[in-house]
């Protein structure tokens, strides 16, 4: 299909990357500076309160429809000339740190690798890989008696993930799992990590294929070409990684939306209908309200939860859309264990984008194993203090510690991604805590369940033994987790989720949730590719529908 | 790159490391001014503490000293590091359900390990000698309740700070081998056994002693320290709330 593509169908869809101004510069500050900008009394068609993936792509589409649409986020408009590093520590201001309480058996630390802040979301700090869900993800409960049945299935979602490899662009290898499909650009080299990688698959057997990356393998329109530097988790300097940041932002802007950042959105509003109408938010300490035809909530999993818990009012006195109890639930991590195996060469795993090889053989149902559904493997390269954090988990430190860092660049890592199921006290509340506006923060409650644990043995032992197939003298494995799906999740009926497939909510027909928090299960893919699909999908809606003349106001 | 004087190049911690001559240093000039000016901000000369007390800073900094085995010059100043840290309140934003905020939780865990001190040794923890404050730490490792806390997550506040400071030192860079900030210039030999121009093998100094051996030296000399595990359980004090 690629190959019919003309050179102006190209340049349509991938408009971002001629965006980027000629010149050093790696972000236009002229469309920043001349961006559309709405009044607070203005009613919008659309306001969108985040500008992650889901965010983002909500904002693109819109606009170019021609829609009045405006989106804000709490932090930055990332320039990453002037505000991103080279460098792990100096990183910090990309995740979101403000306060947050963790609980539960198993709680889950949050910050640098599963929560974003500013233009762009986490996407801007996340390794690149985006895996689409395998056809069988949308259908677990009917097939294995776990997780959640979605209201829609893989192919209602197939067109939108063709439509995003191509904007992002992709890189890889021609996917075996799952429903088959190819990648618009070939896969990159890769480095020692990901060689070891390739020689243990295989010499047990295991398939693995290079990618699928964020990244357009050579130099895309006015974006660089990847220069292997290996900080893609620290915000990519270079704009060869995609993030909304560099694909949907500028082109949502050069439609005309407009992007209001360092703005933090204190409560969703109803009017005297019980229909939405708008936002209030702080901007340079002072309280706004934005008028809006309709709103859509982008924050993610812990921020989209809060601010509906937050925004709690008379017809809702537990939090806006939880008149079944709904909001905040079902919230889902990914058991991500990571397993380093020594090698006597010189691996560097430093070198080379972090995202490189990765396995999705174990990913389904295995009729003969004690769990249901899988895990995928793929490359992580941990940078110096995360491999630190590693070391210590052994229970290493002092000399041992030391030791075991000065024999880093021996060192390969696999990762793995452990579909945790979704139960109902995995959620997020507010806690009595409150932030700097004196709003009370998340408070995120995690405990696994046996299956959960199963998998987490089951992928580490398969990482181990593809390490040690690999010529590895030693291995040493760290439990922890990574991603966050669902906690208002959508379903086929109000008592069951808080949004529809059209992620409209069931309460407020015209109050959208838009991101990653409406996933009813996760897979054992990376979500950032299937929550751009599943937004993408909802806007042809909107669109269509609006220029039907729906009233989205009420349900059909 | 300015002039650096021959003392001041290739610099590890306590002089040990095995990338003869490796100073990532070297290639600042071809680091973004942006990066370049995070990096180097390690090795200036650190501002006056304003986190921690002088009691605090004495216990800290011993602590510091065992978690990352700096027993010699020069070191990486990791206790000034992790003060202007908590002074700028720069935390990762969650914290346990069981621990206060990181801030509080630091000057809480402080106090209980000289507490401890007192308890086991009559004396502050930075006055014990190294082998009797490895051992109270040993000790910490191995027990699920400390002071009325949860003895992981006290481990885990303070390893991931001390890690972080650490590892973000250029000398611990040059230490193991990291080439460091990459950006203009990235990568173009990837691969196993690969290396740049610049970078340096391991081993230049010609160490004979293969891994397994050198981990194992490493784990009898940090037991001769810090004692074997589980000797010191006995002695740990009683479980009681916390206030």
């Amino acid at each position: 299909m690629r190959l019919q593509l003309t050179d102006r169908d190209v340049r349509d869809r991938n408009a971002s990357a001629w965006l980027v101004p000629a010149g050093q510069d790696r972000a236009d500050h002229q469309a920043r500076a001349g961006m559309r900008r709405f009044a607070d009394s203005e009613e919008l068609d659309m306001l969108i309160v985040g500008c992650g993936a889901g965010g983002s792509v909500l904002l693109q589409r819109l606009a170019r429809a021609g829609w009045k649409v405006a989106a804000l986020d709490a932090g930055p408009f990332w320039d990453p000339d002037r505000d991103w590093v080279s460098d792990e520590l100096g990183s910090h201001r990309l995740y979101w740190t403000d306060p947050r309480v963790l609980a539960g058996e198993d709680p889950v630390p949050l910050g640098s690798n599963n929560s974003g802040r500013g233009v762009g979301g986490s996407m801007v700090h996340f390794a690149g890989y985006v895996p689409r869900f395998h056809p069988s993800d949308f259908r677990t409960y009917s097939a294995d008696g776990v997780g959640a049945d979605w209201p829609i299935s893989y192919s209602d979602l197939k067109p939108y993930y063709e439509q995003l490899e191509a904007e992002l662009p992709v890189a890889g290898q021609d996917w075996p799992w799952g429903d088959p499909h190819t990648y618009p650009h070939h896969a990159h080299p890769v480095s020692g990590n990901g060689e070891i990688f390739l020689r243990g698959a295989a010499a047990t057997g295991t398939r693995a294929r290079v990618g699928p990356v964020a990244i357009p393998n050579g130099r895309f329109g006015r974006r660089d070409h990847c220069i292997y530097r290996g900080f893609c988790l620290q915000g990519c300097k270079v704009n060869a990684k995609a993030s909304p940041l560099v694909t949907h932002i500028p082109d949502a802007l050069a439609h005309g939306a407009e992007v209001r950042a360092n703005c933090t959105v204190s409560g969703l509003v109803l009017d005297e209908m019980g229909r939405a109408c708008g936002a209030r938010y702080f901007r340079g300490g002072v309280e706004h309200f934005q008028r809006a035809r309709m709103v859509a909530v982008a924050g993610y999993s812990i921020e989209t939860p809060r601010l509906l818990l937050l925004s709690a009012q008379r017809r809702y006195p537990n939090g806006l859309l939880n008149n079944h109890g709904q909001v905040g639930h079902y919230l889902m991590v990914q058991g991500a264990a990571q397993t380093s195996g020594r090698f006597d060469e010189e691996i560097r795993m430093y070198k080379g984008p972090p995202p490189e090889v990765s396995s999705e053989d174990f990913y389904e149902t295995d009729p003969g194993k004690p769990y249901r559904r899988g895990f995928s493997v793929q490359n992580v390269s941990p940078l110096p203090i995360t491999h630190a954090e590693h070391v210590s988990a052994q229970g290493h430190w002092g000399e041992v510690l030391r030791e075991y860092m000065r024999d880093y660049v021996h060192w390969a890592t696999l990762g793995s991604l452990c579909e945790f199921l979704p139960l109902y006290d995995n959620a997020v509340d507010l806690a009595e805590h409150t932030d700097r506006f004196g709003l009370p923060v998340a408070r995120f409650t995690y405990t696994q369940c046996d299956n959960d644990r199963m998998l987490m043995t089951a992928a580490q032992e398969k990482m181990e033994q593809i390490l040690t197939a690999a010529g590895a003298c030693e291995v040493m494995t760290i439990k922890r987790y990574a991603h966050l799906v669902g906690g208002c999740r959508m379903s086929r009926t109000e008592q069951d989720g808080v949004v529809g497939p059209d992620l409209r909510s069931f309460a407020v027909p015209n109050l959208l949730v838009t991101d990653g928090s409406v996933l009813p299960t996760q897979g054992s893919a990376n979500p950032a590719l299937t929550i751009m699909a599943l937004v993408a999908r909802c806007a042809d809606h909107l669109v269509a529908a609006g220029r039907a003349g729906a009233d989205f106001s009420r349900r059909d | 790159m300015p002039f650096v004087p021959p003392s001041s190049r290739a610099v590890t911690p306590g002089g040990r490391g095995r990338f003869t001559g490796f100073d990532v240093l070297s290639e600042v000039d071809r680091w973004d001014d942006v990066t370049a000016g995070v990096v180097l901000a390690r090795l200036s000369p650190p501002p006056e503490y304003s986190f921690f007390t002088p009691a605090e800073q004495a216990t800290a900094g011993a602590l510091f000293d065992r978690l990352l085995a700096q027993e010699d010059e020069p070191r990486v100043p990791v206790l000034e590091l992790v003060d202007q840290r908590l002074a700028l309140g720069m935390t990762d934003g969650w914290y346990y359900e069981d621990m206060p905020e990181d801030a509080d939780a630091w000057r809480a865990s402080l106090a209980a390990l000289d507490d401890e001190a007192q308890q086991e040794h009559g004396a502050a923890f930075h006055a014990l000698d190294r082998a009797d404050q490895a051992g109270l730490l040993q000790a910490l490792t191995e027990a699920e309740v400390w002071h009325g806390f949860n003895a992981g997550h006290v481990w885990s506040l303070w390893s991931r700070y001390a890690c972080a400071a650490f590892y973000s030192h250029p000398w611990a860079w040059n230490e193991i081998g990291f080439g460091g900030p990459a950006y203009p210039r990235g990568y173009k030999n990837l691969g196993v056994g690969a290396r740049e121009r610049w970078e340096v093998p391991d081993g230049v100094g010609g160490d004979p002693v293969e891994w397994g051996e050198r981990a194992e030296q490493a784990r009898r000399s940090h037991r001769a320290l810090a004692g074997p595990p589980g000797r010191r359980r006995a002695g740990l004090p009683q479980e009681r709330p916390k206030a």
